[in-house]
């Protein structure tokens, strides 16, 4: 029961993660895309926690879901909010 | 659509069809794996392990202990390639300096925000540091201490302003300082046990952590009942320093603002 | 045996991997601005991440595996044997845990070179910089 319960939890989030990364990049609006891209991080955190990697998790909460998007919102605030064709 | 991205997209299906074709085929082992490879085993089984002295850690966690003890050269040399990408951020701010404005008070968001920011400011160096510091028991260690501090360095950004670091003590060059502490401490550590050995006149090996067949040097691993990790515990206080304020720097260049880098950068 | 449904669970994460990899693939190449190129790289190095610790994955049969560290203390010798054979591979672990940190700093310094492109150009669009 607990194995069909985590393998469950471990699909669901690979497909959020999918279409978090395909809105992140169609998104015309940098800032969005940020968060779409945090989103996926934070999917790919949960399945490393169900993946049996603490470690993995410790380090990747702080990164991928904190630091990266805010240097590129850094980023984005000192050069173009909008990507053009 | 254009004919160049009809292109482009044609080219990565036909990549992944490879890749995975070669993944099929058994290039990383069967998927999925039922069974840990036997290296895998050896790191499990020598972790800690009393019985065969001359080749465990002695500390409790794998990971930590494959990081900076089974393959701890390869920790070294990524830390250095992590050292170059601060100092070459660095080399492309060169010639500018930080102001001082002491009115912080009017700076930032509102004071609910400020007051809680100032209660995580404490605790998020408290988890960090029991992090580090206990990272050869439970899952952690240097590396993700490192990174769980940075977040305290971005809120007081975001959250009083670019000057609250400066005023209360924490400059660019002082980071500098404290980053060139924690590496020159992973450095004396990482050779600690050859000076030692070159004194008595015995046989020692670089990342030496605990006494092997010929040479009988060790660190300290078990204290008054206390599991200690050997150097362990050291490269793990050292790497959080380093980690932690080396991106403190980069955080605080990513602050300046724009018209004065471009001033500097620019025309000098 | 691995039974059906835990087959299926293994198929689907690694399909999501490939489509996730050319998802960023396609960012990476296609699109014109340079922030939107970071972030296809951060994806990229994520799956790769992924996999790598799914290639270390004990998958289960009946029970779940734990995770690489020994939490009975003494250690002796039925303890290290239910360990090993239990655990997962730490080995992809402490390498991914490296690369994240290392990417980290390289993403921080392709960040300040993007900075400096717009300085120099007055755009991130790599379309726009090349009719000029």
């Amino acid at each position: 029961m607990l194995e069909i319960f985590t393998l469950t939890l471990l699909t669901l989030f690979a497909i959020t993660s999918v279409v978090a990364a395909y809105l992140a990049i169609r998104e015309r609006d940098l800032v969005k895309a940020v968060v779409y891209s945090a989103i996926q991080s934070a999917m790919y955190a949960l399945i490393y926690y169900v993946l049996m990697a603490p470690d993995i998790v410790l380090v990747y909460i702080p990164v991928s879901v904190g630091l990266i998007p805010a240097v590129l919102l850094f980023v984005i605030k000192k050069t173009e909010r909008y990507e053009g064709d | 659509m254009k004919k160049a991205d009809v292109f482009v997209i044609a080219s990565i299906i036909v990549f992944i069809l490879s890749l995975a074709y070669i993944t099929a085929l058994g290039g990383l082992g069967p998927l999925p794996p039922i069974n840990v490879r036997r290296i895998a085993i050896n790191y499990l089984n020598l972790t800690y392990n009393t019985f065969t002295p001359y080749l465990t850690v002695f500390a409790l966690e794998s990971v930590t202990s494959i990081v900076w003890d089974f393959r701890g050269l390869d920790t070294l040399y990524e830390t250095a390639v992590f050292y170059a990408a601060i100092i070459a951020s660095i080399a492309l701010y060169r010639g500018v300096y930080m102001d001082f404005k002491k009115n912080t008070e009017k700076t930032g968001l509102s004071p609910i925000a400020k007051t809680v920011t100032r209660i995580s400011l404490i605790l998020i160096p408290t988890v960090s540091a029991s992090v580090a510091l206990h990272g050869h028991l439970t899952p952690g260690g240097g590396f993700q201490a490192g990174s769980i501090a940075t977040v305290v360095i971005v809120l007081s950004i975001i959250i009083f302003s670019r000057y609250f670091l400066p005023i209360h003590g924490l400059s660019k060059n002082k980071a500098l300082l404290f980053r060139s502490i924690g590496l020159l401490g992973i450095a004396i550590t990482s050779i600690a046990l050859l000076l030692i050995a070159i004194v008595l006149g015995v046989n020692a090996y670089i990342f030496q952590n605990q006494a092997k067949i010929d040479a009988p040097l060790s660190f300290p691993s078990l204290v008054d009942n206390y599991i200690l990790g050997g150097s362990l515990l050291f490269f793990n206080l050292f790497e959080f320093i380093a980690v932690a304020f080396g991106f403190t720097i980069v955080f605080l260049l990513l602050s300046i603002s724009e018209e004065k880098v471009k001033k500097v950068t620019m025309d000098g | 045996m691995v039974n059906e449904y835990a087959l299926f669970a293994a198929y689907v994460v690694v399909l999501s991997l490939y489509v996730n990899l050319g998802i960023a693939l396609y960012g990476i190449f296609a699109r014109p601005s340079l922030v939107k190129k970071l972030i296809a790289i951060t994806i990229l190095s994520d799956t790769a991440n992924a996999f790598a610790i799914l290639v270390g994955y004990r998958w289960p049969i009946g029970k779940l595996p734990k995770p690489p560290v020994i939490t009975e203390l003494p250690v002796t010798r039925k303890v290290l044997e239910t360990y090993t054979s239990t655990a997962v591979d730490p080995l992809p672990q402490a390498l991914v845990l490296t690369a994240v940190v290392i990417g980290l700093a390289v993403t921080l310094f392709i960040a300040f070179i993007i900075i400096q492109y717009y300085r120099l150009y007055g755009t991130v669009n790599i379309h726009k910089v090349r009719r000029r």
